[in-house]
């Protein structure tokens, strides 16, 4: 497959904190790659370099054939950043407009680009009157506008209700079968999941599982076993395929890779247990117990 | 390529002056107004206020227009995340820092053309080629407080720049004399006078009218255009964007 961004040994620091401590990325043309991590992990900093906003220490940083760190690369990019403010003054239209101009195209590009995200009647109202939603479909019209080889996309369905996020998948996807590489930064991993061909999950700026989303569900600790017994936490937690126990009022909840294995286990040490019940995890959930964090976000 | 994002970019600009026309009342009016109610108070005392108080009063005016404006835009373009937008999309940073100090360059000639005609009726016909150049010098003299204004922009939050050019243009307008002539204020104030870039700014305007020494005062905005140039690339380098 053809690599549309290709990232090794990616190292950036700030000051004396390593954001990102060599990293190895590839997105590949027609291929949505998730990006997953709790809060602080690096994704941000991946993202900016990426797109060429900051610059670290790399083997090889590739980006639609070239530098990030080149206007001419970044043309060929479509992003979507988080937290943008709109210029106030400045309309729909000639934001997107605007875009088109950066990009050398003509303005046919824009006007497709804001049919694309439903946006077509509000090319003259201005930016601050759009809603969350709207305002972060404007973002994403900036960022199809030239028919990108890359879409980067940092929290892109922030605001957007179901059905916006529905219609923005589906843009997605069409993207892809025209064969745009998409890397996708998004706290909601279950729906990036069902969308993206590969998910790769940074924590403290390392890639610590990457995969397709049925890879990690096999091999991430998914299978939430909760059981009354009186084994303690310390001998459960050496037992084969258990990832983490912990004590929740007065019960034992259990993560692991294999419940089966987990049971018999348990079983043999302690006859008596009780009220067990087995769940299958979210990969949110999945994502959170792994990286001990609260929240899998960007 | 560049010149049709420039275009673009200087659009946005006015466009955005246009649209949110308080600032552009504030830039103007206040200037206007001071020297309207300077020339009313002291028009009759030794030559008027002729096309001598429009270099001074102008250096005033087109220094509130490109001592504020493009800073302030920088900062709320920092800090709303648009200035990130642009470099993504391939905009070259020198586009997009000059349309900043383009946009403003209108603020400063409608402030000029406001004063020239106060002076047109309190001090009777003025030579309008004196006129010309006098407005053309100051224009040209904007770019180092432009360079300032962007490296405080680069540098600090909107709220933060906004207090900092402020407190910056009144102290320097009037300790370089521009207005008040340097023999009313208080001797020492006059020796600080000479080492202020605005005060040169308006030495060369005045040496359109009178004839004055030209070069010792386009040396010392050539300086500052340098040490500008320099701030505000350190200042953008180490911004968060």
């Amino acid at each position: 497959m053809e690599h549309v961004l290709e990232v090794r040994g990616l190292v950036h620091k700030y000051g004396d904190h390593t954001a990102l401590a060599g990293v190895d990325l590839t997105v590949g043309a027609g291929e949505c790659v998730a990006l997953l991590g709790p809060n602080g992990a690096g994704k941000t900093t991946l993202v900016r370099n990426v797109i060429g906003l900051i610059d670290g220490d790399a083997e090889l940083i590739e980006v639609a054939g070239g530098n990030p760190r080149r206007a001419e690369t970044r043309r060929r990019l479509g992003v979507v950043q988080q937290a943008v403010g709109f210029p106030r003054s400045l309309t729909v239209g000639e934001i997107v407009g605007g875009a088109a101009v950066r990009r050398g195209c003509p303005p046919e590009a824009a006007s497709r680009a804001i049919a694309e995200m439903g946006l077509t009647g509000l090319e003259k109202r201005r930016a601050n009157k759009l809603s969350g939603g709207q305002q972060q479909r404007l973002q994403l019209a900036m960022g199809l506008v030239a028919d990108p080889v890359l879409l980067v996309l940092d929290e892109p369905t922030e605001g957007l209700d179901v059905k916006a996020r529905g219609r923005f998948w589906e843009t997605i996807r069409r993207r892809l079968d025209d064969g745009a590489g998409v890397l996708i930064t998004t706290h909601l991993v279950d729906e990036a999941a069902a969308v993206a061909d590969r998910v790769v999950v940074v924590d403290r700026g390392r890639v610590v599982a990457e995969g397709t989303p049925d890879e990690l569900r096999r091999t991430l600790p998914d299978r939430r076993i909760e059981v009354n017994t009186k084994v303690p936490v310390s001998v459960i937690r050496a037992l084969d395929s258990v990832h983490s126990v912990e004590l929740q009022h007065g019960r034992t909840v259990i993560a692991a890779t294999d419940s089966e294995l987990v049971i018999r286990a348990l079983l043999d040490l302690d006859p008596e247990a009780s009220d067990l019940t087995v769940a299958t995890a979210s990969l949110t959930e999945v994502l959170v117990a792994m990286t001990n964090d609260e929240e899998v976000a960007a | 390529m560049n010149t049709r994002v420039f275009r673009s970019e200087v659009r946005d600009e006015v466009l955005s002056i246009v649209r949110e026309p308080t600032a552009l009342l504030f830039t103007v009016l206040v200037p206007v107004a001071f020297f309207a109610l300077f020339a009313t108070m002291f028009g009759d005392q030794g030559d008027g206020f002729g096309v001598e108080a429009v270099a001074t009063y102008g250096a005033f005016g087109v220094l509130s227009a490109v001592l504020i404006n493009p800073g302030i835009g920088l900062a709320d373009a920092r800090e709303r995340g648009w200035l990130r937008v642009k470099r993504a999309d391939g905009t070259p940073l020198g586009v997009t820092l000059s349309a900043k100090v383009t946009a403003a360059l209108p603020y400063a000639i409608i402030t000029l053309a406001g004063i020239a005609l106060v002076a047109r009726f309190t001090a009777g016909p003025l030579d309008l080629s004196q006129v010309l150049r006098v407005i053309g010098v100051l224009l040209l003299g904007a770019l180092p407080f432009s360079l300032f204004s962007l490296a405080v922009g680069a540098r600090f939050s909107l709220n933060a720049a906004i207090s900092v050019l402020n407190g910056v243009l009144i102290p320097l307008v009037v300790v370089s004399g521009l207005w008040f002539p340097l023999e009313m204020l208080p001797t020492w104030l006059g020796e600080i006078a000479v080492y202020l870039p605005p005060y040169h700014l308006a030495q060369l305007a005045l040496a359109q009218v009178d004839g004055g020494p030209v070069w010792g005062h386009v040396a010392y905005l050539v300086g500052t255009t340098i040490v500008g140039a320099i701030a505000a690339a350190l200042a953008y380098r180490s911004a968060e964007v």
